[in-house]
């Protein structure tokens, strides 16, 4: 039977890439909510959430479906550049999954909020009461060294979180392109003549990354 | 044989001069300690001795966060503690605050509301001394509730008269 519309509806973010961006929003909202109010318990407990996530996360970017591989997203720079030049010229075409710009931004993003969870395990406060799980590895110099990298990083996070707002915005009013309604429903309309073809991941390797980022979370925040 | 009178003026100069100044060398060797520390010098000593607070109290929680506590280690955490305290109330001379023209988180209310700020100096003071106290007594319970009280001095206190925190 022959497509009566041009287009069709294709699932571009699976649900584990969708819940992932938007539990990383909250937990990263709340983290600076606890961390504002001195709740250190709250603090490190969506320190670990977030831990975990990231976790998955890598683990997604091997052993997901399509568009959550890093193999499928990481560009090389002169690609990026290709792209970034071609941007402005019409007609845009919408990309499967991120654009070669908006995967280094992706890996930028979780590097950054890597490093920050992880100057996060050693920080110490200002009055050696408050601490990360494994501060006891380091003296109070380098936990307060720690603190001050974290709090350096998440300036550094929130410029790259305006950047990235900045961008969906560009293709929203400029291009004509929504991107948030996809992050919400994970599907996107696309032209039949592009033929696309996304691995599906299967429930079971999820259960694995699920697995295994949990280990990783316990045997770093309740050892 | 006797001292020629030519040499008895250089010998007087000798084993005199030093007696005769005697008396005066202690006035500056005790009047030193009790005087008021220069306010870029206070704020220098203030912080290390926060600072040396700080790494004690983050020694003796680690000590805390382990099965097995050494008690060694807490008194000595607890004695640096409650000796760098009793240090601090003088640290504070007036124009040592943030226009001192070095960087410092001490408020202006220090000054403002002193006997408020003193108040608090004061239950530090006491706080840690019972932390010596109850850390020489052993019970890892006890001692994790005096720690955090006396904890508790520091963080109220900087909620007042702290910035950038």
């Amino acid at each position: 039977m022959a497509p009566l519309a041009p287009s069709r509806s294709i699932l571009i973010w699976d649900i584990y890439i969708r819940l992932f961006h938007w539990l990383l929003v909250a937990l990263l909202g709340f983290s600076w909510w606890s961390g504002e109010r001195h709740e250190m318990e709250w603090h490190r407990l969506s320190g670990y959430g977030i831990f975990f996530l990231l976790i998955f996360r890598v683990y997604w970017g091997v052993f997901g479906t399509g568009t959550a591989r890093f193999a499928h997203f990481v560009r090389s720079p002169h690609a990026t550049f290709v792209y970034l030049k071609a941007l402005g010229q019409h007609p845009h075409r919408t990309t499967v999954g991120h654009n070669p710009a908006g995967g280094w931004s992706v890996l930028l993003l979780l590097a950054t909020v890597m490093a920050m969870v992880i100057a996060g395990l050693f920080a110490v406060d200002v009055d050696g009461l408050e601490s990360g799980p494994l501060s006891d590895y380091v003296s109070f110099d380098q936990g307060r060294m720690a603190s001050d990298l974290h709090a350096m990083l998440f300036s550094l996070l929130l410029l790259l979180v305006a950047l990235h707002i900045a961008a969906i915005l560009y293709h929203l009013l400029r291009l004509r392109d929504d991107l948030v309604g996809p992050m919400f429903h994970g599907r996107r309309t696309l032209a039949v003549e592009e033929e696309v073809d996304l691995p599906a991941g299967t429930p079971w390797r999820a259960l694995v990354g699920l697995l295994i980022a949990a280990a990783c979370t316990w045997a770093i925040g309740f050892r | 044989m006797t001292i020629s009178p030519a040499f008895r003026l250089p010998l007087l100069a000798l084993f005199g001069l030093p007696l005769a100044a005697m008396p005066m060398m202690p006035v500056p060797l005790n009047a030193a300690p009790a005087a008021a520390p220069t306010p870029k010098a206070a704020i220098a000593a203030r912080q290390a001795g926060y600072k040396k607070m700080g790494a004690a109290m983050k020694a003796l929680n680690d000590q805390l966060k382990t099965g097995t506590p050494m008690k060694a280690t807490m008194v000595g955490a607890a004695q640096t503690l409650a000796a760098a305290a009793r240090e601090q109330p003088r640290l504070f001379p007036a124009g040592s605050g943030p226009t001192a023209g070095v960087r410092t988180d001490a408020l202006p209310n220090i000054w403002t509301d002193r006997a408020t700020f003193d108040g608090q100096m004061a239950k530090l003071i006491a706080e840690s001394g019972k932390l010596i106290a109850v850390v020489n007594g052993g019970n890892v319970d006890a001692i994790r509730t005096q720690a955090k009280a006396t904890g508790a001095t520091c963080a109220a206190c900087h909620r007042q008269f702290r910035a950038d925190n």
